[in-house]
């Protein structure tokens, strides 16, 4: 329990829709130790996105208990030096390159020096974009942008890293590259990574393996 | 530089991109607006700023006049003078002739200048457009522009003049008119007094008017720095009741007011343009806020608060204001500096240089933008584009950002 970077216990999260409740999540619990990396699957519509907004702090809960690092402050100012994540839609910000999207995470939580100037450099060198730097998100592919948006969550040197189907856009070939860098680079930086994925090769990759099947882990 | 602040200005003028549709739209809009309101209110000032320039430039700040004639002017002149503020003091006398030249009369308004003291007052030699002040003697006259060209006058030509006294004389006399040489032609650029003003001595004017050594009136120059309206109450304290000085405020206060609220109700009306772009701003800044929905959950899911999302977009209100306002102060400081070749070339296209001199009696547009008008048009513009981002900011800072990522 000491080393539990994430620790959600009874989650539960229900939907209203018209006068439909949709009982996404009933009771999920999940601890994840430092370092680990988890992997998550589950049909479409089975509440993996739902889940890992909950365990990004995003939005909250209507029963259960989530802790980072032990603390249950899981507000907007920690959860950017706490975590970083990645989206299957990458989510750049078109008017920014890829060296200011990158900087952006770390913007938003402090000040831009030539110190993390250089990190974000040193980042996009590590996911092999350093000729690409200047670039505008429309200039680069779709494998690429993803690889952007990696070096955008790690920006900010993050304990925990959530990535929601990551290569869910991306053909076969380049989404494994993706997942590779990502699990690569988590390995390296001793960052904890919770990965959703469709993919079973993917899922294979990680240290631990779960499934969310009728609002649960199976 | 705080995010919001960097992310709202590269969204307006994205780098190493074409200006985006949305900037160019509302920057010129506003822009169109504080141009428009700077060149109506610099031309709107310019007359109330030319009439005034004239007024005083050919009587002073202020006159004295009286119910009826003043007598012992040197007395007054001197008393007045001592007052603290007043730089010099010239006595008038003023008032209808008829004046012919060759059977053609004309019927010119008179004044009758006091040549020992009238540079104290005003310097009228620098309007002489041909012969001099210092060459009017008691048997000449100098003519206004418009009188002469009426007259068909040239330089050295002899004018008989006419007085309202002579009808006074008994039936049966021959009314043998003044003769006087023109040793000058006039003009001070305000179509009224060019049209038709006849000048001469004190003396001849007293002569014609038959007032012996009294006077009409008292022309007084303000000292520079000193406030008109107290020198004015100041020469009055120690007149005596029938005899008043009048500021040129006093003197045209209807007209003031009338040109001060023309100003007021096209600044109004004007206003309603820099309205219209703000709306317009505020629309377009809308439509973006939804484009860039789940950018906004983005930088929520990045820390980003909710007040500082609100921020970014207020400041894309702000920045269009900033860069609105400033080119539209180029602009219309630009249109202002070449407003009498547009008016040429306008009137040049459709006619009426004529009838636009007479209409505003100036034959030039003039110009003279009151600072008080420029901060209350830069202040206006700045503030409603502001307002105008703030919807947009406040409908951005209500999305959750677990919906706006959602929002696919
Ligand atoms: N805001 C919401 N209002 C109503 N229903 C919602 C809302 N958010 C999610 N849901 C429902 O919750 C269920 C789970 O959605 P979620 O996006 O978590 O699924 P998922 O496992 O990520 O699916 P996919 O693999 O397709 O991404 C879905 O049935 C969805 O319709
Ligand atoms: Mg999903």
């Amino acid at each position: 329990m000491s080393n539990s970077i994430l620790n959600a216990s009874g989650i539960v999260k229900t939907f209203l829709s018209g006068d439909r409740r949709i009982e996404v999540l009933r009771g999920v619990n999940l601890d994840v130790a430092a370092g680990e990396s988890i992997s998550i699957r589950g049909e479409s519509g089975s509440g993996k996105s739902t889940l890992l907004h909950l365990l990004a702090g995003l939005d909250a809960p209507d029963a259960g208990t989530l802790t980072w690092e032990g603390s249950p402050d899981t507000g907007a100012k920690r959860r950017a030096a706490f975590l970083g994540i990645v989206f299957q839609s990458f989510y750049l910000i078109p008017e920014l390159d890829a060296l200011q999207n990158v900087l952006m995470a770390r913007r938003i939580v402090g000040h831009i020096g030539s110190a993390e100037r250089d990190r974000a450099k040193e980042l996009l060198k590590r996911v092999g974009l350093a000729e690409r730097m200047d670039h505008l998100p429309t200039q680069l592919s779709g494998g690429e942008r993803q690889r952007v948006a990696v070096a955008r969550a790690l920006m900010n040197a993050p304990r925990l890293i959530l990535a929601d189907e990551p290569t869910g856009n991306l053909d076969e070939h380049t989404g494994s590259a993706v997942i590779e860098l990502l699990l690569g680079l988590c390995r390296e930086t001793g960052t904890t990574l919770v990965l959703v994925t469709h993919n079973a090769d993917h899922a294979a990759k990680c240290g631990r393996q779960l499934v969310l099947r009728e609002g649960r882990f199976a | 530089m705080p995010w919001y602040l960097y992310l709202a200005i590269k969204q307006l003028f994205p780098t190493g991109r074409r200006f985006p549709f949305f900037t160019a739209i509302s920057v010129v809009s506003v822009s169109l607006g504080v141009a428009l309101l700077i060149v109506v209110l610099g031309v709107m000032g310019g007359f109330g700023y030319q009439i005034r320039a004239m007024i005083t430039d050919t009587e002073g700040e202020i006159q004295i006049k009286s119910r009826g004639l003043i007598s012992d002017y040197p007395g007054v002149v001197k008393k007045v003078a001592a007052v603290p503020g007043v730089a010099g003091a010239t006595p008038y006398a003023a008032g209808m002739l008829m004046v012919q030249y060759q059977n053609k009369p004309a019927f010119p308004q008179m004044r009758g200048l006091d040549l020992a003291s009238i540079d104290r007052v005003v310097s009228l030699g620098k309007f002489v457009r041909i012969g001099s002040l210092e060459a009017l003697d008691d048997d000449s006259v100098i003519l206004s522009g418009g009188l002469a060209d009426a007259l068909g006058v040239r330089l050295g030509a002899m004018v008989d003049i006419y007085t309202p006294l002579m009808l006074a004389k008994k039936d049966g006399e021959v009314i043998l008119p003044r003769t006087a040489r023109v040793v000058g032609i006039l003009e001070i650029g305000h179509q009224q007094l060019d049209s038709s003003t006849l000048y001469c001595t004190l003396r001849m004017a007293q002569d014609l008017y038959g007032l012996g050594r009294d006077v009409h009136g008292i022309n007084l120059r303000v000292a520079p720095g000193a406030r008109e309206e107290e020198v004015a109450a100041r020469v009055n304290a120690i007149l005596p009741d029938e005899v008043r000085a009048f500021s040129w405020r006093d003197s045209f206060a209807d007209f003031l007011w009338v040109l001060q609220l023309e100003k007021n109700m096209m600044m109004f009306v004007l206003l309603f343009v820099v309205l219209v772009a703000a709306f317009l701003t505020m629309s377009l800044l809308l439509v973006l806020v939804l484009k860039k929905t789940r950018e906004i959950g983005l930088l929520g899911a990045l820390g980003a608060s909710r007040r500082q999302i609100a921020l970014c977009f207020c400041l894309q209100g702000v920045g269009v204001g900033v860069v609105g306002t400033g080119l539209g102060l180029a602009l219309g400081f630009t249109v202002l500096h070449f407003r009498n070749d547009l008016v040429r070339a306008i009137t040049h296209l459709t006619g009426g240089q004529e009838l636009l001199a007479r209409f505003y009696q100036f034959s030039e547009l003039p110009e003279h933008l009151e600072n008080r008008d420029l901060a209350l048009i830069v202040v206006s513009a700045l503030v409603l584009s502001t307002l105008a981002g703030i919807i947009p900011a406040v409908m951005a800072a209500r999305l959750k950002p677990v919906e706006a990522l959602r929002s696919e």
